[in-house]
């Protein structure tokens, strides 16, 4: 037991430390909680450490996957239709297009990469090079909120960069998903293997039938212990079925949260039960992600690392700036407002260790993961002041809650 | 009716989709865990429309969904769920210390050791007298040697006097109630764990004293017992100011600290060999009794809110591991053995009460509050198990239906305690962590 107790007095210990620290940080340097828990994780893991060992970490698989589903199940909760058809359609064009190019442009550049820097064949390296593109097509909304709650006014600009972070959300979770039922690796027992159409029909149905059955479960509930009893379970029995068939938990639980929060009029409980144990979830998942790093056998794994940060930044903002154009809308966002776009939360790392958890044993998994970790610990710490680079320029007069500022039409200030 | 129903489809949905895939990353322990959550989930809420605490819901969801009947839970998945049952085990004690307060304590801390003595020593005897009576029906004692036969009967009655604090304190959570009988039955079921875990160390060194077992089986010395208690004292206080201290200087994401605490003092526990109950007990009580008021209101809330979820699991598995068959099979000499120990519990109850000069609802209703029995007892169980293997699996047999058979009359008696004595509305039951029952225990 000395093993778990020592694990559990480090955890408890850099938790509090990196909690502390990174609420004055925050608070006075803008700079978002996340990536030192996935440091810690590879402090503790076997490749420093080894406090953590491979067989512990194996022991915690479910409570991985669990963290996985919750953070899906949180995205599709976030898509409540009566506020999304109250939003500019204009602001939707921009969000998918962005989201569809960057994930694009990165997929395409990073199969060539890929197959050139490890010599390969190009069709070994469009499956990783796909999922470093759903990878790259995620933002964090956490440098946003951060700054939502110090603006007076949210204008245009915040705004669209609300609508984009899910949107991205969503393209990378639809096209993650569809590559792992693409690339579905698990034997069956049955006369065939399903077809990767019908994996991908098997992952949408598990979360569309989930979710009706589980509208119809919660009833009229509206007492907030009750319902996250229930909601656990929900998730938990979805995670876990669309982990044993080895479909990614992500599309199903957020189709679930999704449906949930679309069809029950408990939607704020709903959101509330499932964010009371999101913070937790998200820590360990991020502890785990780091602590199961390994860069493997593959001779420099920097250098696809630091090239997928570069190409994902450039894509990002490159794609950013097309959508806005094509939409018409540079003028009111402005030329580099995918600068908000750069930084990368939970979602990624949920994405990239789902893609180890399920993939890692296939070719490049490693490259994956070792990218998509360097590419949070970058530009994770700094989402909010990405964030704040953009919505300081375009809303400046409102952007200081310390100052008293008379009010002005959100259009109006983010012109200015 | 409508979740039994989606809980049935649900339960087709699992079958359906077993063939289709294969074992990894814990995910059937996943499937399995959702489905238990629900499932108890369902089957609590309708007990408590028939009037019946929600545990006796989650205990029957168990046995239904177990290994036992429709065997929805497997018991590879069980085995994997361990670690929750762990968890809610730590949380439990931690959450049974912090409801004692000091100033209760010493007001009443004369009368709960009398009726606690007294129960103990009736129930013991009662239990007893009646192995005596029964030997011919009872397979490991029929043919046991003298002295092997007093042994036995000493072991077995020592188990089965144990209580429960998981069920005493998952329904005062479930209930809210915060009254005389309440915090009396509390205060006993809590000293009886110390009592018992000193009462099993004698009794086993006497039994290996008078009827030594086969083989070379070591037993703890008493420094050890001693450390086991004292040890636990001294790193459940520990603990507590640590709490406390975090409490007052942090005050901050209350329920992951509490979770992280509780798993913290069972690792150390574990690791510092002491009794991992009682740590926790007083790591609860610690940080309650040194803390401000708000502030532990505030971790006492955390922690039900935390400890809600699991409870459900917790007792869920604990109905998963029931061998109906087992239990059917011994009903005939368990019944009589679960009646005496009942009648022991309250005639003791009435003695101590009226030594102590308790007040009368406390001597009329305690005892109802005292049948439940669970994981302690299992415990012991399978330590006696091991020391006499030739008469164990039956002994464990015996002790695990009369468990059984406890885990599911003691709740429901204690509901009917807390409603007779008036300290719970029989009509409206505050929920587990529910905001009614934050109210109520702030009162």
């Amino acid at each position: 037991m000395a093993g778990p107790f020592v694990l559990i007095l480090i955890v408890a210990g850099a938790y509090l430390a990196a909690h502390w620290a990174f609420e004055w940080l925050g608070t006075r340097y803008l700079l978002v909680s996340g990536a030192e828990y996935l440091v810690l994780g590879i402090l503790l893991g076997p490749r420093v450490s080894g406090i953590l060992q491979v067989s512990v970490l194996d022991g915690f698989a479910p409570l991985m996957v669990l963290a996985i589903g919750w953070i899906g199940a949180s995205v599709g909760s976030a898509f409540y239709i009566p506020r999304v058809v109250r939003s500019y359609g204009a602001a939707y064009r921009v969000a998918f297009v962005e989201a569809a190019l960057a994930l694009a442009a990165t997929a395409a550049f990073l199969t060539g990469v890929l197959a050139w820097l490890y010599q390969l064949p190009l069709a070994d390296t469009i499956a990783p090079a796909a999922a470093l593109g759903a990878i790259a097509t995620v933002s964090s909304p956490a440098g946003v909120a951060m700054l939502r709650r110090r603006l007076v006014r949210r204008g245009l600009v915040v705004r669209q960069i609300e609508v984009t972070t899910g949107i991205d959300a969503f393209v990378a979770i639809v096209a993650f998903s569809l590559l792992l039922c693409v690339e579905h690796t698990a034997p069956t027992t049955g006369p065939r293997a399903p077809t990767p159409t019908e994996w991908a029909v098997i992952s949408v149905a598990i979360g569309c039938v989930g979710g009706s059955l589980f509208h119809l479960f919660l009833g009229n509930e509206r007492e907030i212990d009750r319902l996250f009893i229930s909601i656990a379970g929900a998730v938990i029995l979805v995670s876990g079925a669309a982990a044993y068939l080895r479909v990614s938990p992500l599309l199903p639980t957020m189709l679930l949260g999704a449906m949930l929060a679309n069809t029950r009029r408990n939607r704020g409980a709903i959101r509330q039960a499932l964010s009371r144990v999101e913070r937790p979830l998200y820590f360990v998942l991020l502890v785990f992600a780091g602590a199961a790093w390994d860069p493997g056998t593959i001779a420099w794994w920097i250098v696809p690392a630091l090239v997928f940060v570069v190409v994902r930044a450039v894509a990002k903002l490159g794609a950013a700036r097309l959508a806005a154009l094509f939409n018409g809308m540079t003028e009111s966002l402005g030329p580099r407002w995918g600068r908000a776009l750069l930084g990368q939360g939970g979602l990624a790392i949920a994405i990239a260790l789902n893609y180890q958890l399920f993939h890692g044993t296939m070719l490049l998994a490693d490259v994956v993961f070792t990218a998509a970790i360097v590419s949070i610990v970058l530009t994770d710490l700094s989402s909010a002041r990405f964030v704040q680079s953009v919505v300081g320029r375009y809303t400046q007069p409102v952007f200081d809650a310390q100052t008293p500022v008379r009010p002005v039409p959100a259009l109006e200030a983010d012109r200015k | 009716m409508r979740r039994f129903v989606i809980l049935a489809l649900l339960y087709l949905g699992v079958q359906l989709m077993l063939p289709l895939g294969e074992q990894g990353h814990g995910s059937e322990a996943l499937v399995t865990f959702g489905f238990l959550i629900l499932a108890a989930y369902t089957v609590g809420e309708l007990t408590v429309r028939l009037g019946l605490p929600k545990i006796v819901g989650y205990l029957f969801a168990g046995m239904a969904f177990g290994p036992s009947a429709l065997s929805a839970v497997t018991p590879t998945a069980i085995g994997r769920l361990a670690p929750v049952s762990d968890l809610a085990i730590a949380l439990i004690a931690f959450l049974a210390g912090a409801e004692l307060r000091w100033s209760d304590l010493r007001v009443s801390g004369s009368k709960l050791v009398k009726m606690l003595g007294c129960e103990l020593v009736l129930s013991l005897l009662g239990i007893a007298g009646l192995l005596i009576g029964l030997r011919h029906w009872i397979p490991f004692l029929a043919d046991a040697p003298g002295a092997k036969f007093a042994a036995f009967v000493l072991l077995f009655s020592t188990i089965a006097i144990a209580h429960s604090p998981s069920v005493t304190v998952a329904l005062l959570s479930e209930t809210g109630a915060r009254g005389t009988v309440a915090k009396t039955t509390l205060g006993v079921v809590l000293l009886s764990d110390v009592a018992v875990v000193l009462l099993f160390t004698f009794s086993q060194t006497l039994a290996r004293t008078i009827a030594p077992p086969a083989g070379a089986v070591t037993l703890p010395s008493p420094g050890l017992v001693a450390w086991e208690i004292a040890g636990a004292l001294l790193v459940g206080g520990a603990i507590g100011l640590i709490v406390a201290l975090y409490l007052r200087v942090v005050q901050r994401e209350l329920m992951l600290f509490t979770m992280l605490v509780t798993l913290f003092g069972a690792s150390l526990a574990q690791a510092t060999h002491v009794e991992i109950l009682l740590t926790l007990m007083t790591a609860g009580f610690v940080a309650e009794n040194v803390s401000h008021s708000e502030r532990s209101e505030a971790m006492r809330s955390a922690l039900e809110r935390s400890a809600a979820p699991v409870f459900v699991v917790f007792f869920a598995l604990a109905g998963a591991q029931i061998a109906i068959r087992e239990v059917v099979s011994t009903l005939p000499v368990v019944l009589p053995i679960a009646i005496v120990r009942a009648l022991g519990i309250w005639m003791g109850v009435g003695i101590g009460g009226r030594w102590a000069r308790a007040e009368v609802v406390e001597r009329r209703y305690v005892w109802m509050g005292l049948v439940s029995q669970a994981g302690v007892a299992i415990g012991l169980v399978t330590l006696v198990s091991s020391l006499y293997p030739e008469a164990g699996a039956s002994m464990r047999t015996l002790l695990l239906s009369l468990i059984a058979v406890n885990q599911i009359a003691g709740p429901v008696l204690f509901r009917r305690a807390l409603v007779r004595s008036g300290e719970v509305n029989d009509s409206v039951a505050p929920n587990v962590g529910s905001p009614a029952a934050a109210a109520v225990s702030l009162e």
